[in-house]
C-alpha cells in the first residue's frame, strides 16, 4: 500500500522543522492568554492566505482538508454559546440561555481552534516526518533511540492498516456473525483489537531488537543520512510572524469588528 | 529489574501509540460531531484519548511509558492531520503526567484494575486543568460544568481504566506481552527454585 500526494516544495517546506514546531508550540502557548476576538479574527485571515497559497499542495486536498474545520468551530463554539454565563440575555428557552457575553466568548473559542486547526494543517502538510525527526536529533538533541522508534514506527503503520484489511476478509469469508447492539461493538473490538495489536508489538519487538544490535540507539559521535540546519527562510518565517501579529495587534485596536475586547 | 527504557520499549510503546493515534483520528470526527448537540454527550468518549497511555503502561510496566505513549499517539494524530493541530501536544502532555503520577504513586509496581481507575482520572483531571485555560470551562453555567465533568470522568474511568485493563489482560492471553516485560522478582524465583 502507498499513498503519494504530489506537490511543489514551497518556502515553508525549507524551514527547519524542529523551528517550524518551538515556533507553533510558543504562539499555541501565547494564544492561550489573547482574550480578544478581533485579535484572533486579524490572525486568521493571514494564516488563511498562507494556507491557501503556500502550501503547494493541490486545490482538491487544501479543500478537503479545510472540511473539518467548519465543524470545529461549530462543535467548540456551541456549547459556550448555550450554556454560557452572563448578564446581557439575549435568547432563553429551557436549558439554553444565549447571552452577549456567552455569545462572544463561543465565538472566541471557535476562531481559536480554527487559528489552531490551520496552524496544524500547515505544519504538516509542510514537514516531512523523516526530516523532522533528524532535525530534533540535530538541532534538539533528542536522543536518537526515541527518533529513530518514531520513524521506524511510522514504518510500521502501512503494514498495520494491510493487516487490518487482511482480519476484515477473512472474518468475512469465515462468515462471522455479532450480535446487536453493545455485546457487537465488544465482539468486534475484540476480534480486530487483539490480533492487531498482537502482531504489531510481536514485530515491534523483532525490528527493536535487531535495531539495538545494529546501535541505533548509541548516544555519541554519530553521522545522520540527512544533515539539516538553519536558513534564512527560518528569519524569513519568523519575521513574517512577528510583523503579522503586529498588524493583528494594530487592526484589533483600531478596527473592531465584534464590539467585545475581553471576553474572559 | 532495569529501570531505564531501552529502544525496545521505546519502539513497542511508540508503535501501539501510533495504533491509538489512528483511532483517535478517526475518534476525532465524531465527537465534534456529537459535540454539536451539546449537554456534553461528547464527554462520555472522551476517555478513548487518555487509552494509549494506560494500555502501554500494563503491557510495558516502566517508568515513563505512560507519558511517552501519550505524547507519541498525540504527536502521531498531529502528523496525520488531526483537527486539534499543536493543541494535542500540550494535551497529550498533561494527560501523560496525569497517568504517570498515579502510576508513580504506587511506585510503578501496582497493575490493578482499581489502579488504571485511578491513572484514568488523573489524565482527565490533567485535560480539565488544560481547558479551564483553552475552553473557558470554569465560565460554564455551573450545572452544565458539573455535567461536564461527571461524564468525561466517567467516561475515562470507563475507556481508559475499565476497557484498557481487560484489553491487556486479553493480550496476555496470547503471550505476547511475556517477551516484553521486565522480569519480576517472581521470575527470578521460579529460575531459582528450578536450579534446586
Amino acid at each position: 500500500m502507498s499513498i503519494s500526494i504530489s506537490y511543489q516544495p514551497t518556502w515553508l517546506h525549507q524551514i527547519n522543522p524542529s523551528f517550524k514546531l518551538l515556533t507553533l508550540t510558543a504562539l499555541f502557548i501565547g494564544l492561550l492568554f489573547v482574550h480578544n476576538p478581533n485579535f484572533l479574527l486579524y490572525m486568521i485571515t493571514g494564516i488563511v492566505v498562507l494556507y491557501l497559497f503556500g502550501t503547494g499542495h493541490r486545490w482538491k486536498v487544501i479543500g478537503l482538508l479545510a472540511i473539518p474545520l467548519t465543524i470545529i468551530f461549530l462543535s467548540s463554539s456551541t456549547t459556550m454559546i448555550f450554556f454560557g454565563e452572563g448578564e446581557q440575555t439575549w435568547f432563553k428557552f429551557g436549558l439554553i440561555h444565549i447571552t452577549e457575553e456567552s455569545f462572544y466568548r463561543g465565538i472566541h473559542l471557535g476562531l481559536r481552534s480554527m487559528v489552531f486547526g490551520l496552524l496544524s494543517l500547515l505544519f504538516a502538510l509542510t514537514t516531512r516526518p523523516v526530516y523532522l525527526f533528524y532535525s530534533t536529533m540535530q538541532q534538539l538533541k533528542l536522543k536518537p533511540k526515541y527518533a529513530y522508534s518514531f520513524m521506524a514506527a511510522i514504518r510500521m503503520l502501512p503494514i498495520i492498516v494491510e493487516e487490518f484489511q487482511t482480519l476484515r476478509q477473512a472474518l468475512k469469508v469465515r462468515g462471522v456473525q455479532y450480535s446487536k447492539g453493545m455485546k457487537g461493538m465488544y465482539e468486534k473490538v475484540k476480534l480486530y483489537a487483539i490480533p492487531l495489536l498482537a502482531q504489531s508489538i510481536r514485530r515491534a519487538h523483532r525490528i527493536a531488537v535487531s535495531m539495538e544490535a545494529k546501535q541505533f540507539s548509541k548516544n555519541n559521535k554519530r553521522t545522520f543520512y540527512y544533515h539539516l540546519g538553519y536558513t534564512n527562510k527560518d528569519l524569513l518565517f519568523f519575521l513574517s510572524l512577528v510583523v503579522w501579529l503586529m498588524i493583528s495587534y494594530v487592526c484589533s485596536n483600531q478596527f473592531t469588528v465584534f464590539p467585545v475586547e475581553y471576553v474572559r | 529489574m532495569r529501570k531505564t527504557l531501552t529502544l525496545t520499549d521505546i519502539l513497542i510503546t511508540i508503535v501501539i501509540a501510533f495504533i491509538f493515534s489512528v483511532i483517535y483520528k478517526l475518534w476525532g470526527p465524531l465527537y465534534s460531531f456529537i459535540g454539536i448537540l451539546g449537554l456534553h454527550v461528547d464527554q462520555l468518549i472522551y476517555g478513548m484519548w487518555f487509552m494509549a497511555a494506560t494500555v502501554a503502561f500494563l503491557i510495558i510496566r516502566k517508568p515513563g511509558i505512560a507519558l511517552l505513549a501519550e505524547l507519541a499517539a498525540a504527536q502521531g494524530e498531529f502528523l496525520f492531520g488531526g483537527q486539534w493541530g499543536i493543541s494535542l501536544l500540550l494535551y497529550g502532555l498533561v494527560q501523560g503526567l496525569g497517568c504517570e503520577l498515579i502510576f508513580a504513586m504506587y511506585r510503578y509496581k501496582s497493575y490493578r484494575l482499581y489502579v488504571t481507575c485511578l491513572a484514568a482520572i488523573g489524565a482527565a483531571v490533567g485535560s480539565l486543568l488544560l481547558d479551564v485555560f483553552y475552553g473557558y470551562i470554569d465560565s460554564l453555567a455551573l450545572w452544565n460544568l458539573t455535567l461536564l465533568i461527571v461524564a468525561r470522568l466517567v467516561g475515562s474511568i470507563l475507556i481508559t481504566g475499565v476497557f484498557a485493563y481487560y484489553l491487556v489482560e486479553a493480550l496476555d492471553k496470547t503471550g505476547v506481552t511475556k517477551a516484553i516485560r521486565p522480569v519480576s522478582n517472581d521470575d527470578y524465583q521460579r529460575l531459582e527454585d528450578e536450579m534446586r
